[in-house]
């Protein structure tokens, strides 16, 4: 997937179960639930650069990124025992605890940086979160699909997924009613959704 | 009362696309998951919406350094993982839970310096109470989300990677265990053999210091010797932990002689 992806696990002293050829990720899943440290590693190199990817979006700060990677990789560790496959893709899951705790972290401290956070967001050209989006298959297809939102819904979903903000926050940096944005937003992922070929 | 409902369902559907990316405050977040835990419907739209987050997460992938990844498997190496869910068994008190918590923060209470794989275990042992609490019945929930959302804080504390810890005296008995992370602004405190105090007085906790001084809260009650943990946040520069004796409705300024008082 990644450079990070290719890489061999140090001081490996037997063959990894994981390494098993087709094994996904909620498989992989499985087998860390019952203590599969060589699985855990396998679930790392195949989700960890998502995780980091989308925490340093939100946090943007690399160091604190890296807390936030290794708290959310360490409670898919803790808790691999409760993900349940019946209520969404092992993908899904991690991302959710990796997207809320990057958000949950950012703004615990954003009441004393708010000011200077929101002139520094209003500078930020939309596209330039889209335009980040590069390469890769699933990554064209976001961007395509991000492409075929109206200007307010891609402006309200970027704001609020790869920035971090609340719909509040995006009603006051996009100067429209909070209950415009609300319903921008539900509109907007689920067109997304549609595109992206997401069964409802 | 049945359009009522029906708008507020209709409030709620409309914050789904809001709460699938998690830009939703606090008290938004925690209606809604009350309305999704009764509506099928709303947790069937919230799953597929998750599906569609989570494409624009992994779309922002990025290549993460070996170090961290080396980090993190150490860091799993010595912690703990919540067993599954096992229905026979009896839902604990939260009271209980919190003494099981201190026993945990106690065994830490050796080495001078916690290194970031301790305080990793640490916080994964704190935040197995999460687990626990999430086979209590309904009518513990607020209660619960409290006992969730601190115990969370507390983890980030613990796992803070200059997170240090400081023991202290307290008059009249017992020692206070400090743990306290600058980046984070706040510590954990618990204490071990506090002196029983009568029903009309408590202990209270404060910081103190050039900004001023603020009262961090009244301490639990005690628990097999154990008191907390409890968290203060927004450090200041300079502050002192400090711990009082007031009435038990708690005090807007230190009353009472310090019974501990610990630079930070």
């Amino acid at each position: 997937m990644t450079a990070a992806g290719s890489q061999e696990p140090r001081n490996r002293a037997r063959p990894a179960p994981a390494a098993r050829a087709g094994t996904d990720l909620a498989g992989l899943i499985a087998l860390v639930a019952r203590g599969e440290a060589t699985a855990f590693d396998a679930v790392f190199e195949q989700i960890g650069p998502s995780v980091f990817g989308v925490v340093r979006r939100v946090i943007r700060d690399p160091a604190q990124s890296e807390e936030v990677t290794q708290e959310v990789m360490l409670e898919v560790w803790r808790s691999a025992s409760k993900f349940d496959a019946g209520r969404g893709s092992a993908t899904a899951w991690v991302m959710t605890l990796a997207h809320r705790r990057a958000v949950d972290r950012v703004r615990s401290v954003q009441k004393e940086a708010e000011r200077e956070r929101r002139v520094a967001v209003a500078e930020i050209p939309f596209d330039q979160v889209i335009e980040a989006v590069e390469s890769g298959l699933e990554r064209e297809r976001v961007r395509r699909c991000l492409g075929s939102l109206t200007e307010v819904q891609r402006e309200s979903v970027t704001l609020a997924y790869y920035r971090g903000y609340t719909y509040g926050q995006v009603a006051s940096l996009l100067g429209v009613p909070t209950g415009t944005v609300k319903t921008r937003m539900r509109d907007a992922l689920i067109r997304m959704r549609d595109c992206l070929g997401v069964p409802e | 009362m049945k359009l009522t409902k029906r708008s507020q369902i209709r409030d709620a559907h409309t914050l789904a696309g809001a709460y699938a990316m998690d830009a939703v405050s606090a008290p938004d977040r925690e209606r809604f998951e009350r309305h999704l835990a009764g509506c099928e419907e709303c947790a069937q739209e919230i799953a597929s919406l998750r599906e569609t987050t989570a494409m624009l997460g992994t779309a922002a992938a990025e290549p993460v350094s070996a170090g961290l990844k080396e980090r993190i498997m150490a860091a799993a190496a010595v912690t703990r993982q919540q067993p599954p869910a096992d229905e026979t068994e009896p839902v604990l008190l939260a009271h209980g839970t919190w003494a099981r918590a201190g026993i945990w923060f106690r065994s830490l209470a050796w080495p001078s310096r916690l290194t970031l794989v301790t305080a990793g275990a640490a916080a994964a042992a704190v935040l197995a109470v999460a687990v626990v609490f999430g086979i209590a019945n309904s009518s513990m929930q607020q209660q619960i989300d409290q006992a969730q959302a601190s115990s969370q804080q507390i983890a980030v504390v613990l796992t803070a990677q200059d997170a240090r810890m400081t023991t202290g005296t307290v008059a009249g008995g017992g020692t206070a265990t400090i743990v306290m992370s600058g980046s984070r602004h706040a510590l954990v405190f618990t204490a071990q053999g506090l002196h029983a105090l009568p029903g009309s007085r408590g202990y209270e906790l404060w910081l103190i210091g050039p900004a001023g001084t603020r009262p961090v809260g009244m301490l639990p009650a005690g628990s097999h010797g154990m008191t907390g943990p409890v968290i203060a946040s927004g450090l200041r520069p300079g502050d002192h932990l400090a711990l009082t004796a007031e009435s038990a409705n708690g005090s807007a300024h230190p009353d009472t002689p310090m019974m501990l008082d610990v630079a930070l």
